[in-house]
């Protein structure tokens, strides 16, 4: 059983997420109902509920590497339905920021992977390319086949143009000057 | 009415149908969509996962360049680019400190004052039933559907200000008035497992494989959705569930606006529907809707 023992590094960590992600944690009656109904809660992955009891009690190495937050695709039930209204996908983006400011190893390391082809998409191009970005982490994976059949059909029909895949598409400086201003505002903290 | 329009980076690939559908509906309505220069991403999920500023930053430059369009209403078909346009705004009206900090990210200063809609909510209430109503010649008699919001749109009820997001109504209005027949279920709001498409396939086929059982279940013709991602994950992932289930599922997933064209007599063929894995136009040919 894990104890508080009142060490200010667990108040710090606990403080620090309160505070980043504007949502009062204390507040949490830890009733389940978020668990109850995410949708990616499972026996591997613990869910809402449990995340919050680790940042309550200041089980930082706990919080960062657990794959609740990797897996939350925001889809907003949680909040809807916690009785002092949490916003879970806001806590996930703190924790994502400190650990990668912590350089914390990613628990998931697909879902970080297609999160940062995606990013990058978005950086060079100003828009996220779809087919390239599929293309890319197919490649990264080393499974290029993956969904095959389905791309196929898809391009015989015509919903999809692999064109688009190779097609060199003009970069947007004004988003990658965006994304380095920010970077710029982090450094300075 | 005129309109800004804000397509979002799917809309011009993998849910062009829905942009297609889309804009034809919509013209054919009376509402002129002015699709807004020079839109950017909306980071989606992964900017809003992993870094908050930039994910505001990059709606604040969308945001920005909506309100130099000098139109006040805006509409999103995409759901997740909706809610991230909508969030941002409102987040910075509540928080001086991250509105200074985008607007110095993306050099340019920011009113606030858009009212940002997504398309289900903007057919429902701007143009209204009536309007739908009236502008029908083939209703879609004898096609059960079910109607399937997806998070986004409705969820969280503190972002979306939706008045119900368990049991939202205003899509199965909107189906109700193409006099198709709408079917009850519980799962109007339950996820297809949304961006883990590619990262966690099992995720999403074990999601929309949920969707999928349940609307086979109560006798659905077909899933009606608001979403490109929804519409991708049942679609694409159809017949990996099928498999898991040692069942051969046929349910085609449609986007409400192409149902709409439909009903308002527009072109098939202009539509998109045979852009769909699991093909709806079968389906469609034998309600007569299609010849």
């Amino acid at each position: 059983m894990n104890r508080l023992t009142g060490a200010a590094a667990e108040k710090d960590f606990l403080t620090q997420v309160i505070e980043k992600s504007g949502q009062n944690l204390l507040e949490c009656l830890q009733c389940g109902k978020c668990s109850g109904g995410c949708p990616i809660s499972s026996e591997e992955v613990g869910g809402p509920r449990r995340l919050i009891a680790e940042i309550l009690y200041g089980m930082k190495d706990e919080a960062l590497k657990d794959p609740t937050w990797w897996y939350c695709v925001s889809c907003g039930t949680c909040m809807t339905r916690c009785p002092v209204e949490i916003n879970m996908y806001r806590v996930a983006t703190v924790l994502c920021e400190m650990a990668e400011h912590e350089k914390v190893k990613p628990c998931e390391p697909d879902i970080h992977l297609f999160e940062e082809l995606f990013l990058k998409s978005v950086e060079q191009y100003g828009r996220a390319k779809e087919l390239k970005v599929v293309m890319n982490f197919n490649m990264r994976t080393l499974r290029p086949f993956k969904d095959l059949s389905q791309g196929l059909s898809l391009m015989l029909k015509g919903a999809i143009d692999p064109k688009e895949m190779f097609h060199k598409s003009p970069k947007d400086k004004r988003i990658a000057r965006i994304f380095s201003r920010v970077k710029e505002k982090e450094a300075r903290g | 009415m005129k309109v800004s329009y804000y397509p979002g980076c799917s809309l011009e690939s993998t849910g062009k149908p829905y942009n297609d559908s889309t804009r034809q509906v919509c013209d054919a309505l009376g509402v002129e969509l002015l699709e807004v220069p020079d839109w950017v991403c909306c980071g989606s999920s992964p900017a809003l996962k992993m870094n908050g500023l930039l994910s505001a930053s990059l709606s604040g430059v969308n945001l920005a360049l909506l309100e130099k369009q000098d139109l006040t209403d805006v509409v999103a078909p995409c759901p997740f680019c909706y809610r991230r346009l909508l969030s941002a705004q409102d987040d910075m009206a509540q928080d001086a400190e991250l509105k200074e900090k985008v607007q110095e990210a993306i050099e340019a200063d920011l009113a606030g004052n858009l009212k940002i809609h997504n398309l289900v909510e903007l057919l429902r209430e701007k143009v209204g039933l009536a309007a739908i109503a009236d502008r029908l010649v083939k209703p879609l008699a004898g096609l059960k559907v079910v109607p399937f919001y997806g998070c986004y749109m409705v969820k969280p009820r503190q972002v979306t200000h939706c008045a119900d997001p368990e049991d939202p109504t205003a899509l199965d209005e909107i189906l109700v008035a193409l006099g198709a027949e709408v079917l009850d279920w519980d799962f109007k709001t339950e996820c297809c497992g949304a961006g883990l498409s590619l990262s966690k396939t099992e995720t999403v086929i074990e999601l929309s494989g949920r969707l999928v059982r349940e609307a086979a279940h109560r006798g659905a013709d077909a899933i009606v959705v608001a979403c490109q991602l929804c519409q991708a994950n049942l679609d694409l992932r159809q017949g990996q569930i099928g498999k898991k289930d040692k069942k051969k599922y046929h349910l085609p997933i449609i986007y409400f606006t192409q149902l709409m064209g439909l009903a308002f007599g527009l072109a098939p063929a202009a539509l998109g529907l045979k852009h769909h894995l699991v093909d709806p136009v079968g389906l469609l040919k034998k309600k007569g809707l299609i010849e």
